[in-house]
């Protein structure tokens, strides 16, 4: 849904305003800057994982797993407590390897109707933003939807396994660093749409090159070739072209009209004779 | 925020590890009374289930509960997880979670 690349946690999910994180991150040297700014989108973690990450700065949402900064996070586990009341519902989420506090701002219909459908003791898949509310680590999440195919827990923690793994390899070098990774997604959008009037231009470009010739113009270039006398200065008109070839006069003037643009063909007495050049 | 009560992912052969501890493990359930259900662990080994309550034979059925035996669970939290699972992920995930990368889970 969020990939990393594409979706600045940071500015989206912090209520706006100055994040130290960005200036220091700017100061940084690039590699540090790069790695931390590719890691911040969402992130699949255990409790456990979130009970052991440490605050990085005075901000209240900014919190370091594995030495990155994790703003948004996923989690799988079961809902309980769950307390509904005018402006939010509150509930625990206990995923198997702890408990953690959950708050869902109830703006919309969407997202009443949303946590009307998720109860207690169910499984549920949580997206959120993790934040220090008193000294308590906490979620404020944006999105809650019951699981419906159990095998998206264990997925779950294998991701999260392989995004531990993963951050870890990064963390100690062993994969190269790749600058082009976090611009090439983006790259592909832009292309297409200041480049639209490429695409019509290229096959044109392509008939006009002697390998790539149309089946008509190699039909018209072959017949000329085969029937050039040095001594008819006049060339093949048009009508014999069109007869002995088959082809409608339009199509036969059509490649004409091409070949002699590319400097194949020539006329001669009139429009109505050509000869090979 | 509180991890101080984990259900540790567990198959029949983790759990005599975690005898008295909370564990939880995904289960075919293969004889079902109400009160006493025998059940196929996800690496093949016959498990017995205490408080499962009447469940569709052959379902898979996740237990939460507390490891009495080497081969018992009495569950205190049961999830249908209905007719299909992937019991080859979730073993190794249980391995996984209890071996090299311990620290993200317990």
């Amino acid at each position: 849904m969020f990939s990393g690349s594409q979706f600045d946690a940071t500015t989206a999910f912090s209520g706006g305003g100055f994040m130290a994180s960005q200036s220091t991150n700017l100061n940084d040297s690039s590699p540090s800057a790069a790695k931390s700014r590719e890691t911040q989108g969402l992130i699949p973690v255990t409790v456990k994982q979130i009970s052991e990450a440490s605050h990085s700065g005075d901000e209240k949402s900014n919190f370091v797993i594995n030495g990155i900064d994790v703003n948004n996070v996923t989690l799988v586990g079961m809902m309980f407590e769950k307390a509904e009341r005018t402006t939010d519902v509150n509930f625990v989420l206990d995923d198997g390897t702890g408990r953690i506090k959950c708050r869902r701002w109830v703006n919309e219909a969407f997202d009443t109707k949303e946590m009307e459908e998720v109860q207690d003791g169910m499984y549920v898949r949580v997206y959120g933003h993790l934040k220090s509310f008193q000294g308590v680590k906490q979620l404020v999440v944006f999105s809650v939807r019951p699981v419906t195919n159990f095998d998206e827990i264990s997925f779950h923690f294998i991701d999260c396994i392989h995004n531990h793994l993963h951050t870890k390899v990064k963390a100690e070098g062993i994969t190269p660093a790749n600058p082009s990774s976090g611009s090439s997604l983006i790259t592909p959008v832009k292309n297409a749409s200041n480049g639209s009037q490429e695409p019509s231009s290229n096959p044109g470009y392509a008939q006009y090159s002697v390998d790539g010739l149309k089946d008509c113009d190699k039909l018209v270039m072959d017949y000329l070739q085969q029937h050039s006398d040095m001594s008819d200065e006049r060339g093949i008109h048009v009508n014999e072209l069109s007869r002995e070839l088959k082809l409608p006069m339009d199509k036969i003037m059509l490649s004409l009209k091409t070949l002699g643009d590319d400097g194949l063909v020539y006329s001669t007495i009139d429009d109505y004779h050509y000869k090979q050049a | 925020m509180d991890t101080s009560n984990p259900a540790v992912f567990v198959n029949g052969e983790l759990l005599p590890k975690f005898i008295g501890k909370k564990v939880r493990t995904v289960v075919q359930v293969n004889k079902c009374d109400g009160v006493v259900s025998a059940a196929k662990s996800t690496d093949d080994q016959e498990l017995t289930v205490n408080g499962l309550p009447q469940v569709p034979l052959m379902n898979f059925v996740e237990v939460i509960g507390i490891a009495e035996t080497n081969h018992s669970i009495n569950a205190e939290i049961w999830t249908d997880f209905g007719t299909t699972f992937d019991t080859n992920s979730y073993n190794q995930l249980c391995q996984l979670a209890n071996g090299e990368f311990r620290n993200l889970f317990l």
